[in-house]
C-alpha cells in the first residue's frame, strides 16, 4: 500500500490518532471525524468520543482508565497552571493566556506543604508531562506556559466546581507575572 | 584459529549456555568417530581436548619442516593444564597424528600428520553446518561425477546405492521423531529445514543417472523410493510440528533463548513489523475537572492542621448540672413575661417597648419566644396598621397585645 493510494484526509486522521494532540496550520483542510481546537494560528486535532462522552465515563462503568503515575500531583500542577492562565473564569479555559512558568511554580509551591524548592522541581517535571499529553502548551525556550488543546474538550457544565476551586487558590505573585 | 564457543572462558565464568554448546559439539564428535572408537572411552569427553589438538596442528603448520620440540609444543599449549596436554599428546602420538620427524630413539622433534588436519577440518565443517549441508555437497559432487565422461556404471550404481541408504536412514530418523515427543521434534526441527531443495537436487541426480545409464533402473528405483520416503517423512514431521504450534499458539517452536536473543538484538523496525498496519490512538491520560478539584482538595494543605487542644490535668468532673435544658429556658421566659405583664392579663406591646431599641429588641425577642413556646400560656396578637413615630425609639410599630391565654387565666 503506497502513500499515494491513500486519501489525504484518512492519512491525516491516522497521523493525528497516532501522535496524540497533533497540530497543523489553520489553513490546511481538517480531516473528518476529529475534534478540533484552534487558537487562531494553529489547529489541534483531538479525538472525538461517541455521544459526546468523555473518558470520565469509564468511571461509571468501573473500567480502569489510562494508568498514570502520581495523578494527584499532575492534577494539582494542572490546577496551578490554570489558576495563572485562566484569568477570566467566566470564559472557557481555552485558549487562555500565556504566563511565565515561575508564576505557576510559585502557585504550586504555595498550594503544597514542605520544601518549596522540591515542589518546584516536581512541578517542572509535571509541566513537561502535561505538555507531552496536550494538557498544557509549554514553551521551554521562552519559559511560558498556556492551556493545552485538550482543555477545550471539557464540557462547559462540568467546569463549575473547577471555577470555584480556582477562585480559592492563592494568586500568582504579581512580580513574577510581570517578568521580574 | 577460528573462534570456538568452548574456548576457556576469557570473557567471564562459564555459563549454562556454554555447557549446552559444548554438549552439542561433543555429540557431533561422538557421531563422527563412533565407527572408529574401540569403546566409549576412546572418544573425547571434553571439547577442550579437541582445541588442544587444533592449537598443536596450527603451531606445526607455522613451524615448517623443522617441526616442533616437546618444549615448544608445551609452550604453544601453555593455556591448558599440564596433565591435559600430556594426555592429549600421548593420544595423538598413539593414533599417529603427531609423530617423530625421524623414526629413531630419543628423537626430540615432532611433525604433524596431514590427514589429521583434514579430518579436523571436516569435523569443524560438520559442526558448523550439520549433516544436511554435507548432504547438499554430496549431491552436488555426485551430479558432477555423473556428468564426468570417465564415470563407469558401477561407480554410478555405488553412488546411487549410498545416497539411497543415506536417505533411508534419514527418513527412519524423521519417522522416529514424528512418533516421539513433540519436545524432541522441536529440538531436531532444523533437520526439517530446506528439505525441498534437497529433494529437488536428489531427483535431478536420479534423472541424470537414469538418462545416462538406463540399465541402472533397479538402483534408480531404490534411490527414487528412498527419496520419496524421505519427502513423506519430512512432510509428516513438519505437519506435526506446525499442528502443535498452531493449536497451542505457544511460542515454543523455537527455544526460549532464541526468542530472547531476537528480542534483544532485533532492530526497532523488526519488532514493529508485527503490528504494521494497525493504528493506535496515542495514549493520553484524561483529567476531568472534578478529578482536578478532588486532587487539589485531597492534596497536602499549605497550612498544617491545627493541633488538638491540650487536655486538662485535673480529672474530668463529668457533665455539669446546667444543661441549658428546656426547663431553664422556659422558666426565664416565664419570668420575663410576668415582668412585662406586671399582674395584668394583657398589655400593649408598645407600652412595654419603652426603652431604647437595643434593649427593646431583646425584650421583643423574649416575648416572641414565649408566644412560640408550646408550654407557656402567653401569646402575641398583632393587629393591622402601622404607627409611624419619628421621635420614638422604634420609629414605627404595629399595634399589638401581649396576653395570657385563656387556660392560664382560668387557672389563675
Amino acid at each position: 500500500m503506497t502513500e499515494s493510494s491513500v486519501d489525504a484526509g484518512v492519512l491525516a486522521r491516522a497521523r493525528a490518532r497516532v501522535l496524540g494532540a497533533a497540530s497543523q496550520p489553520v489553513s490546511e483542510p481538517t480531516p473528518a471525524g476529529l475534534n478540533t481546537a484552534s487558537d487562531g494560528e494553529r489547529l489541534w486535532l483531538l479525538p472525538v468520543w461517541p455521544d459526546g462522552a468523555t473518558p470520565a465515563l469509564l468511571d461509571e462503568y468501573d473500567t480502569a482508565p489510562m494508568p498514570m503515575d502520581r495523578s494527584g500531583q499532575a492534577r494539582r500542577v494542572l490546577a496551578a497552571a490554570l489558576r495563572c492562565c485562566w484569568t477570566r473564569l467566566d470564559d472557557a479555559p481555552w485558549p487562555g493566556e500565556a504566563v511565565p512558568v515561575p508564576a505557576v511554580l510559585e502557585v504550586y509551591a504555595g498550594m503544597s506543604r514542605g520544601d518549596a524548592e522540591l515542589a518546584r522541581r516536581w512541578a517542572t517535571g509535571e509541566l513537561r508531562r502535561l505538555s507531552d499529553t496536550g494538557w498544557l502548551l509549554l514553551d521551554e525556550s521562552t519559559g511560558v506556559v498556556r492551556p493545552g488543546p485538550r482543555v477545550a474538550l471539557w464540557h462547559d457544565d462540568t467546569l463549575g466546581p473547577l471555577r470555584d476551586l480556582l477562585r480559592r487558590l492563592p494568586e500568582p505573585p504579581q512580580g513574577v507575572i510581570a517578568g521580574e | 584459529m577460528p573462534h570456538h564457543p568452548s574456548e576457556p572462558a576469557a570473557s567471564g565464568p562459564p555459563t549454562l549456555d556454554d555447557a549446552l554448546v559444548g554438549e552439542a559439539v561433543l555429540g557431533v564428535y561422538r557421531q563422527m568417530f563412533a565407527a572408529l572408537a574401540r569403546d566409549s572411552g576412546a572418544v573425547v569427553d571434553d571439547p577442550e581436548l579437541v582445541d588442544v589438538a587444533e592449537t598443536l596442528l596450527a603451531a606445526f603448520a607455522d613451524a615448517g619442516e623443522e617441526g616442533l620440540s616437546r618444549e615448544q609444543m608445551r609452550y604453544v599449549c601453555r593455556r591448558y593444564p599440564a596433565e591435559v596436554f600430556e594426555n592429549r599428546l600421548r593420544v595423538l602420538r598413539g593414533l599417529g597424528a603427531v609423530r617423530e620427524v625421524f623414526p629413531k630413539p630419543n628423537q626430540l622433534r615432532y611433525r604433524a600428520s596431514f590427514t589429521s588436519v583434514v579430518g579436523l577440518m571436516f569435523v569443524r565443517r560438520m559442526m558448523l553446518d550439520g549433516g544436511q549441508s554435507e548432504m547438499h555437497r554430496l549431491l552436488a559432487l555426485e551430479q558432477l561425477n555423473v556428468a564426468d565422461p570417465r564415470m563407469t556404471p558401477e561407480q554410478a550404481r555405488d553412488g546411487a546405492a549410498g545416497l539411497a541408504r543415506a536417505f533411508r536412514l534419514w527418513s527412519v530418523e524423521l519417522l522416529t521423531l514424528t512418533n516421539g515427543t513433540i519436545e524432541e521434534l522441536r529440538e531436531q526441527a532444523p533437520k526439517l529445514w530446506g528439505t525441498e531443495e534437497i529433494l529437488r537436487r536428489a531427483e535431478r541426480l536420479h534423472g541424470a543417472i537414469l538418462r545416462r545409464w538406463p540399465q541402472l533402473d533397479r538402483a534408480c528405483t531404490d534411490l527414487r523410493t528412498a527419496i520419496y520416503a524421505y519427502g513423506d517423512a519430512s512432510r509428516r514431521a513438519a505437519a506435526r510440528l506446525s499442528d502443535s504450534a498452531g493449536t497451542t499458539r505457544n511460542l515454543t517452536l523455537l527455544p526460549p533463548e532464541t526468542w530472547r536473543t531476537f528480542a534483544r538484538t532485533a532492530s526497532r523496525d523488526d519488532l514493529a513489523a508485527v503490528l504494521e498496519g494497525f493504528v493506535f490512538d496515542a495514549a493520553a491520560p484524561w483529567h476531568e475537572p472534578s478529578a482536578v478539584v478532588q486532587a487539589v482538595e485531597d492534596g497536602p494543605r499549605a497550612t498544617p492542621p491545627r493541633p488538638a487542644p491540650p487536655r486538662p490535668s485535673v480529672p474530668d468532673p463529668g457533665l455539669s448540672d446546667d444543661t441549658g435544658g428546656d426547663a431553664t429556658a422556659s422558666e426565664r421566659l416565664r419570668a420575663v413575661a410576668e415582668q412585662a405583664l406586671r399582674g395584668r392579663d394583657r398589655v400593649a406591646v408598645e407600652d412595654v417597648l419603652t426603652e431604647g431599641w437595643v434593649t427593646a429588641r431583646r425584650l421583643l425577642a423574649d416575648l416572641s419566644s414565649a408566644h412560640l413556646h408550646p408550654e407557656l400560656p402567653y401569646r402575641l396578637v398583632w393587629s393591622d396598621g402601622l404607627a409611624v413615630r419619628p421621635e420614638g425609639s422604634p420609629t414605627w410599630i404595629s399595634p399589638g397585645v401581649f396576653e395570657k391565654t385563656d387556660a392560664e387565666r382560668s387557672n389563675a
